[in-house]
C-alpha cells in the first residue's frame, strides 16, 4: 500500500514548508492544551487548601487565558497550514488527472465508464485528500497528546494512572475493529443503493414496456424490495455504527468512573490533592480525541491508499495514440491516398474497412455514400487518428499520417461529426470551440454559412443562448447546424463533413451546401451523405457497403450505372422529393 | 455553465409540515427516540453532578464549628441546627458546605465574634474499635466525646497513610457507592443512546422507503409526454440522492440539534440548581458564542453554499469533457481544456480554501471563549468559595458543565447547514410530486367481451407540440384478426399510430375505437392489455430471461417454454449458460439484436393481447435470425388483429392489407398488388426501399 503513495512525494516536497509550519503550529496547539488542566490543578489546590489568595488567582487565569489564546492561534494555523497544503494537493493532482486523460484515447474511452472516472476524480480525491492531511494531523496529535499526558499522569501517582487509563486503548481498537465492520457493511449499503438507482434507472428508461404491458405495479413492487433491501442494509450498518459514539461516551465516562473511585481514594488517604484529581479529570477527557484519532489515522490512511491506487491506474495508463518524436508540422496542401486499408476494432469480430483504396487530390471534393453501419464514420476517425490506422495505409501529402505531429495532423481537419456533440456553454463558445483567437466576425459569417444566424436572432438570449447539457436545448437541425459552424470556424485545411445535414430540410441542405462550397472553393473536402442531392456536387464519389467500396466515380458516371446501388438511391430520392410535392 | 440547483434552502415550514406527514406512521418510534435521547441527555447531565457530590460529600468532606452558647445567643436559623447534629464538649460541629446558606456579611459577623470558627475539622464517629485506637494513639490531635472526635482538617496529613484510611472508611464506602452509581448512569445513557440511534434511524430510514416507493409510483404513472421531457438521470436522482438528503435531516440533524439543544438548556439548568450565583457569572460569559454563533453560521453557510456551486461545476466540466472527449481531441483544444479545468478547479479549492478558513477561525475561537469561561469561573469560583458560598465540588462540576456547554456549539452550526441542504432537497423532491401529468384513467366501461379486435380511426387529429401536427384526419378500419402493414416514409406519422392506439398519447380530435367502443372511455389496463407493441427497439431488462418474458406475471414455465418455441427463440435461450434463468446485462448486450427482437416477441406471445402494433426493427440482422424473426411474426399475428408498421417487403406481402401514410394522412389502401397497378406513393417506396432486399418470406 505504502508505494501508492509515492505518487503524492512531489506533491509533499513542494509543499513541505506549508506541512512543517503546520506540524509546528500543531505542536503549539498540544502543548498549550497540555497547561490548562495545569492552571487548573494549581487553582483547585489554592481553593481547597481554604485561604485563597483571589490575586494570585487573577494571575493564574491571566495565564490560562493567554495559553488559550496561543492554542486558538495554533489551532487556526495548523489548519491554515495543513489543510491548506492538503487541497492544494488535491487541486493539482487532479489537474494531473485530467491532464493525463485528456491525453488518452477512444478506445479508452470505450472501455471506460465515464461515471468510474468521475468517481476517482471526485471521491477518490477527498479520501486522498484526508489521507495527506488529516491523517498526518490525528497521528501526530494522538501520538504526541497521548505520550505527554501517560507521562504527566504516571509521574504523579504510576498505580492510579495504569487503573485509569484502561478503557482508553479500547477506544483506539474499537476503532480499529468496527471501522473494518463498518467498512464492509458500508460498501453493503453503497451496493444497496446502486442497486436501487439502477432499478429506477431502468424501470424509467423501459417506461414504454412498463406502461405497454401494465406493468406500474410490478415494478413498483420490484423497486419496493430493492428500497427494502437499501433499509436493512442500513439498518445493518446502524446496528453496528450506531453503537460507536455511544460506546466512545461509555468508555470515557469509564475512564472518569475509575478517576472517581481509585483518585477518589488517593485524595482521600492524602496521596494526591483534590486538584491533582481535577487535573487529570481533564487530561484523561484530553485523551479521548487523540485515541480515537489514532484508530482513524489507519482507516484514513488505508483508504487513501486504496484511492490512490485507482488514481494512479488512470496516471499509468499509456496513451495509446502519441506523437511521434519531432513529427512533421509542415503546411500542407491536403492530398488524401488510402491505400488497401483494413480496420477492425479490438472488441468485434467483422472488420469494419476492408481493403479501402482511394485518392482526394488536394482542393478536390471526396463524396461517400452508405448505409448506417457501412464503416464511413470508422473512416473519418482514421483520418485525424483519432483510432489508429496501421502504418503505410494513410497519407497526407504523400506522407504517412503517423510522421505528423499529432496535434498538426488534427488541426488540419475540420470535422462536422454524426453525433454533434455541444458543451454546455453558449452558442457563441461552442461555434468558437476550435477557434485559437476568438474572431466574432468570423464566428458571425461560419453562423451565416451554416443557417444558424437565422435561429440565434430569434432565440432570446442571441448570442449568448445556453445550450444546455450536450445542446440539449437546441432541435437536432439547430444542432447540426452549430456543429457546421464549429467546424467551419476552424478554417482547417481538409473538412469532413459526416452525414452533417441529415436532420435539416431539403431547402436548407441547398442554402448550406451552396455557401459551403463557395467558403470551400479549393480546398479539400469529404462529405458523407445518404443523399444523392448533399453528393452530387462532389468531384469524386465512393459507394461503402459493408466496410468496401462498392461503386465509385463521378456523380454521372455512377447515374449511368443503372443497377448500381447509386443510382437505385438517386432515383429512390428523386421519387420521394417527388412524392413530397404530391402530398 | 449547467443550472446550478439550488443547493441550500431557507426554512421553511410548509415544507417541513409536508415532510411531517411523512414521519406520521412512524410517529410511536419518533417519539420513543426522543424520549430516549432526552433522558440519555439528562443522565450525562448528571455526570458532573455525581462527581461534585463525591467531591462534596466524601473527598473534601469538612466541618466548621459553631459554639453551642454562640449558637444560642446569635439568630442561626438559616443552619437550621437540631439534635441531630454533632456535638463534642459544648461546639456543634456542621458540614461546611451547610455555610452556603449563610450570607457572606452573617458568616464574617459570626467568625468576629468567635461563633464560627475559622478552621475547618473533620470528624469520625467513635463506634469502631480501630478508630477508638487511632484516635488514642494520636490523642493530641482529637478532641472527643463519647461518640464523636474531631481533627483539624490541616492535621490529618499528620496521620499515617494507613491510619488516615481506617479513619475515612465511610467516606471511600461512600465514594465506591457513588462510582456504583456512576457506573448505573453510564450504562443507563449508552442504552438508551443505542435505543435512541436505533430507532431514530428506522423512522428515517421507513420515512425515506415510503418516500422513494410514492415517488417512483407517482413518476412511473405520468405520462409518456412528461416522461419524455424529463431526463431519467434528474428524476432517479429525486428518487434517490434528494430522499437520501431528507433521510439526513430525521437520522442526524434532527436527532443531534434536539441532543445540542438539550444539552445547552440542561447545562444552564444545571449551573443554577448548583449556584445561583455562579450560574449568574458564568451566563454572563455565553453571550460572545451566541454572537459568534450567529456571526459564522452565515459565514460559513455561504462558503458551503460557494463549495457547492464550485463542486458542480467542476463536476459538469469534467463529465461533460469525458464524454465529449472525441470532440476535444478531434479540435486539438486539449490545452484550452486543461486551462479552464483548472481555473475551474482552482476556483473550487478557493472555495474550499475558504470554507476551512471559515471553520478554521470558528473552532479554535469557540475553544478559546470556553477557556475563558473556564478561567471566569475559577475566579469567582475561588472568590465564592473563601466566603463559603460555593462548595469545592461545585467548581469543580462548574468546569465540566461549561466544556460540555461548548461542544454543541460546533455541532450545531454544522447541523444548521445540512438542515438547509436537506430542505432544498425536500423542495425538489415536493416539485415532482406536485407535477402532474397523467393520462385520465377516468374510463369507467368496459370493451365488450369476448374482444373481437376490430380498430377503427375515425377523422384522428394529434400533435405531439400544438401546432405541430403530426396525423391530420387520419381514418380507416382494420377488421377483426386482420393483418395491416402501415408504411411510409420517415415521419409520415406510422409509430404515432401506435402510440395513440395505447393511448401513451390522447388524441386532440376524433375517436379511436375498438369493436366500436372509444379507448378513452374503458380503464387503461383493460386497453393496454387488450393492444400491445413490440417496439423497435427492444428493452430488456436486467433479469433473467424468463422475468422477461414473464415481466412478473403468473406464467407457468411450461408457458414460457412454450411460447418461446413458437417464436423460435427457445434454441438460443437454451444455449445460454443458464437457460431460461441466464441474467441479461444492461442492454441485452449480452444476446444479439435479433435475439432481442425474438425475446420481444415471446413476452407478446405470452401476454396473449387481442390487438398487437408491431413496430418492425430496421437494425441489419443477421441472416439466419432474420429468417427466424419472420417465421415467428407469422406465428405471432396468427388470430389476433394486427398492424405492423412495416420496414420489410416480405412483411408487407403478407399483409391482408396496407395503408400507406404520407404527411399524417392516409393516401393510399389496398393489397400489394393493386397498390403496385395503382402506380402512386406505394409503388415508388416499393420500387426503391423494398425491391432490393431478398425476398426471404
Amino acid at each position: 500500500m505504502l508505494k501508492e503513495f509515492r505518487t503524492l512525494l512531489p506533491f509533499v516536497r513542494k509543499y513541505r514548508r506549508m506541512y512543517i509550519f503546520g506540524i509546528f503550529w500543531l505542536l503549539v496547539t498540544s502543548g498549550g492544551q497540555l497547561l490548562i488542566p495545569q492552571f487548573i490543578r494549581i487553582a483547585i489546590d489554592m481553593i481547597a487548601e481554604g485561604a485563597v489568595d483571589l490575586s494570585s488567582v487573577a494571575e493564574l487565569m491571566g495565564w490560562l487565558l493567554l495559553t488559550a489564546v496561543l492554542i486558538a492561534a495554533g489551532r487556526f494555523g495548523w489548519r491554515y497550514y495543513i489543510h491548506g497544503a492538503s487541497r492544494r494537493i488535491e487541486k493539482e493532482l487532479r489537474d494531473k488527472l485530467f491532464n493525463h486523460l485528456l491525453s488518452l484515447s477512444g478506445s479508452f474511452y470505450n472501455r471506460t465508464r465515464i461515471g468510474d472516472l468521475m468517481a476517482r476524480a471526485t471521491n477518490d480525491m477527498n479520501a486522498i485528500r484526508m489521507a495527506s492531511g488529516m491523517a498526518l494531523v490525528a497521528l501526530t496529535d494522538g501520538l504526541l497528546m497521548s505520550a505527554a499526558i501517560l507521562t504527566i499522569i504516571f509521574i504523579q501517582n504510576p498505580a492510579l494512572a495504569l487503573i485509569v487509563i484502561l478503557p482508553l486503548p479500547l477506544i483506539t481498537f474499537l476503532v480499529l475493529f468496527l471501522g473494518k465492520l463498518v467498512g464492509q457493511l458500508f460498501r453493503s449499503v453503497q451496493e444497496g443503493f446502486s442497486t436501487l438507482s439502477e432499478q429506477a434507472q431502468e424501470s424509467l428508461a423501459g417506461i414504454r414496456v412498463i406502461k405497454s404491458f401494465v406493468k406500474e405495479d410490478y415494478f413498483a413492487n420490484r423497486f419496493r424490495d430493492a428500497n427494502d433491501e437499501y433499509q436493512t442494509r442500513n439498518m445493518r450498518l446502524i446496528r453496528i455504527w450506531g453503537m460507536f459514539f455511544p460506546l466512545v461516551t461509555f468508555l470515557s465516562g469509564l475512564t472518569s468512573l475509575l478517576l472517581l473511585r481509585f483518585g477518589g481514594v488517593a485524595v482521600v488517604v492524602g496521596e494526591i490533592s483534590a486538584g491533582d484529581f481535577v487535573q487529570t479529570l481533564s487530561y484523561l477527557e484530553m485523551m479521548i480525541w487523540p485515541m480515537l484519532g489514532m484508530g482513524f489515522t489507519v482507516n484514513l490512511l488505508q483508504r487513501g491508499g486504496a484511492s490512490l491506487s485507482r488514481v494512479n491506474q488512470i496516471l499509468q495508463e499509456e496513451p495509446d495514440i502519441t506523437s511521434p518524436i519531432n513529427g512533421i508540422r509542415t503546411p500542407i496542401h491536403g492530398s488524401i491516398e488510402i491505400r488497401n486499408l483494413s480496420y477492425q476494432y479490438s472488441d468485434t469480430e467483422d472488420e469494419a474497412l476492408r481493403n479501402i483504396d482511394l485518392t482526394v487530390p488536394a482542393g478536390s471534393i471526396l463524396g461517400i455514400l452508405g448505409r448506417t453501419g457501412s464503416g464511413k464514420s470508422t473512416l473519418i476517425k482514421l483520418l485525424p487518428r483519432l483510432i489508429d490506422p496501421p502504418r503505410g495505409t494513410i497519407f497526407l501529402d504523400g506522407r504517412d499520417i503517423h510522421d505528423y505531429d499529432l496535434s498538426w495532423l488534427r488541426l488540419q481537419f475540420a470535422i462536422v461529426a454524426q453525433d454533434n456533440f455541444l458543451f454546455s456553454q453558449t452558442i457563441r463558445d461552442n461555434i468558437g470551440f476550435g477557434m485559437s483567437v476568438s474572431d466574432d466576425e468570423r464566428i458571425l459569417h461560419v453562423a451565416d454559412v451554416s443557417t444558424i444566424s437565422r435561429d440565434i436572432e430569434n432565440f432570446p438570449a442571441g448570442w449568448d443562448t445556453q445550450v444546455g447539457e450536450r445542446g440539449i436545448t437546441l432541435s437536432g437541425g439547430q444542432k447540426q447546424r452549430v456543429s457546421i459552424s464549429r467546424a467551419l470556424a476552424t478554417d482547417h485545411g481538409i473538412l469532413i463533413f459526416d452525414d452533417a445535414l441529415s436532420a435539416v430540410d431539403t431547402e436548407t441542405e441547398e442554402r448550406i451546401l451552396d455557401q459551403l462550397l463557395k467558403e470551400r472553393a479549393g480546398k479539400t473536402s469529404i462529405i458523407i451523405s445518404h443523399r444523392v442531392s448533399t453528393l452530387k456536387t462532389a468531384d469524386h464519389i465512393a459507394v461503402i457497403e459493408h466496410g468496401r467500396i462498392v461503386q465509385h466515380g463521378t456523380h454521372t458516371e455512377l447515374l449511368e450505372d443503372e443497377d448500381g446501388f447509386y443510382a437505385e438511391i438517386a432515383a429512390l430520392q428523386r421519387l420521394e422529393s417527388a412524392g413530397d410535392l404530391k402530398s | 455553465m449547467m443550472e446550478e440547483e439550488k443547493v441550500i434552502s431557507g426554512f421553511n415550514p410548509a415544507l417541513l409540515r409536508r415532510l411531517l406527514q411523512f414521519v406520521a406512521p412512524h410517529k410511536w418510534k419518533a417519539i420513543i427516540a426522543v424520549a430516549a435521547l432526552l433522558v440519555a441527555t439528562a443522565g450525562e447531565l448528571g455526570i458532573p453532578i455525581v462527581i461534585q457530590r463525591t467531591v462534596d460529600e466524601y473527598l473534601v468532606r469538612s466541618y466548621v464549628r459553631i459554639s453551642e452558647a454562640g449558637a444560642e445567643s446569635a439568630d442561626l436559623d438559616s443552619l437550621r441546627l437540631d439534635d441531630a447534629d454533632i456535638r463534642i464538649d459544648g461546639q456543634i460541629y456542621v458540614n461546611t458546605s451547610r455555610l452556603v446558606d449563610v450570607t457572606g456579611l452573617e458568616r464574617e459577623r459570626l467568625t468576629e465574634a468567635g461563633i464560627l470558627s475559622e478552621e475547618q475539622f473533620f470528624v469520625v464517629g467513635l463506634n469502631d474499635a480501630r478508630v477508638q485506637g487511632i484516635v488514642t494513639r494520636y490523642d493530641e490531635l482529637f478532641t472527643g466525646s463519647a461518640d464523636y472526635a474531631s481533627i483539624r482538617s490541616s492535621d490529618l496529613s499528620r496521620i499515617e497513610p494507613d491510619d488516615r484510611r481506617s479513619l475515612r472508611a465511610p467516606d471511600i464506602d461512600g465514594i465506591t457507592r457513588m462510582a456504583l452509581f456512576f457506573l448505573i448512569v453510564l450504562v443507563a445513557v449508552l442504552s438508551l443512546s443505542f435505543t435512541q440511534v436505533y430507532l431514530l434511524a428506522l423512522t428515517g430510514q421507513g420515512i425515506m422507503k415510503d418516500m422513494r416507493l410514492t415517488l417512483f409510483k407517482h413518476v412511473t404513472h405520468q405520462s409518456l409526454d412528461y416522461l419524455n421531457r424529463n431526463p431519467v438521470g434528474k428524476m432517479v436522482t429525486r428518487v434517490t440522492n434528494d430522499v437520501e438528503t431528507i433521510n439526513e435531516l430525521f437520522q442526524n440533524v434532527l436527532s443531534n440539534l434536539i441532543r445540542d439543544m438539550a444539552r445547552m438548556i440542561g447545562v444552564v439548568i444545571a449551573l443554577f440548581i448548583l449556584s445561583r450565583r455562579l450560574g449568574t457569572v458564568t451566563l454572563l460569559t455565553l453571550p460572545p458564542v451566541v454572537v459568534a454563533f450567529a456571526f459564522f453560521r452565515v459565514r460559513a453557510r455561504e462558503a458551503f453554499r460557494n463549495v457547492r456551486v464550485w463542486v458542480s461545476r467542476v463536476n459538469t466540466f469534467l463529465n461533460e469533457h469525458l464524454s465529449g472527449m472525441g470532440v476535444v481531441q478531434m479540435f486539438v483544444t486539449e490545452r484550452r481544456a486543461a486551462e479552464r479545468f483548472e481555473q475551474d478547479n482552482e476556483a473550487l479549492m478557493k472555495a474550499n480554501l475558504g470554507e476551512m478558513y471559515v471553520m478554521a477561525t470558528f473552532r479554535p475561537l469557540v475553544d478559546l471563549l470556553s477557556n475563558v469561561s473556564i478561567a471566569v469561573i475559577i475566579y469567582f469560583g475561588a472568590s465564592f468559595f473563601s466566603r463559603g458560598l460555593v462548595s469545592l465540588g461545585i467548581v469543580i462540576a462548574y468546569i465540566n458543565y461549561v466544556r460540555l456547554f461548548y461542544q454543541p456549539v460546533m455541532s450545531i452550526s454544522e447541523q444548521f447547514t445540512i438542515l438547509q441542504s436537506a430542505m432544498a432537497g425536500g423542495e425538489r423532491v415536493f416539485q415532482i410530486l406536485d407535477e402532474k401529468d397523467e393520462i385520465a384513467d377516468t374510463g369507467t366501461g368496459t370493451l365488450p367481451q369476448p374482444v373481437r379486435g376490430e380498430v377503427v380511426f375515425d377523422n384522428v387529429v394529434f400533435a405531439y407540440k400544438p401546432g405541430e401536427i403530426v396525423i391530420r384526419n387520419l381514418s380507416f378500419r382494420i377488421a377483426a384478426g386482420e393483418t395491416v402493414a402501415v408504411v411510409g416514409y420517415t415521419g409520415a406519422g406510422k409509430t404515432t399510430i401506435a402510440n395513440l392506439l395505447t393511448r401513451m398519447w390522447d388524441i386532440q380530435e376524433g375517436s379511436i375505437r375498438i369493436d366500436g367502443t372509444d379507448i378513452r372511455s374503458v380503464p387503461l389496463a383493460q386497453l393496454r392489455t387488450t393492444v400491445q407493441p413490440i417496439q423497435q427497439d427492444v428493452f430488456l431488462f436486467n433479469e433473467t430471461v424468463s422475468e422477461n418474458i414473464r415481466l412478473g406475471a403468473d406464467f407457468s414455465d411450461e408457458r414460457i417454454r412454450d411460447v418461446s418455441r413458437i417464436v423460435q427463440a427457445e434454441k438460443f435461450i437454451t444455449q445460454l449458460p443458464e437457460g431460461f434463468d441466464s441474467v441479461l446485462n444492461e442492454g441485452a448486450t449480452n444476446i444479439s439484436t435479433g435475439q432481442r427482437q425474438l425475446l420481444s416477441f415471446a413476452r407478446v406471445l405470452a401476454h396473449d393481447p387481442r390487438i398487437i402494433i408491431m413496430d418492425e426493427a430496421t437494425a441489419n440482422i443477421d441472416t439466419e435470425t432474420e429468417q427466424l424473426i419472420q417465421k415467428a411474426m407469422l406465428k405471432l399475428m396468427e388470430g389476433r388483429t394486427s398492424l405492423v408498421i412495416a420496414h420489410r417487403l416480405s412483411t408487407i406481402r403478407h399483409a391482408d392489407r396496407i395503408l400507406v401514410l404520407s404527411h399524417g394522412q392516409l393516401v393510399e389502401q389496398g393489397t400489394h398488388d393493386e397498390l403496385i397497378s395503382h402506380k402512386g406513393l406505394y409503388y415508388n417506396l416499393y420500387r426503391l426501399q423494398y425491391q432490393d432486399e431478398p425476398t426471404s418470406g
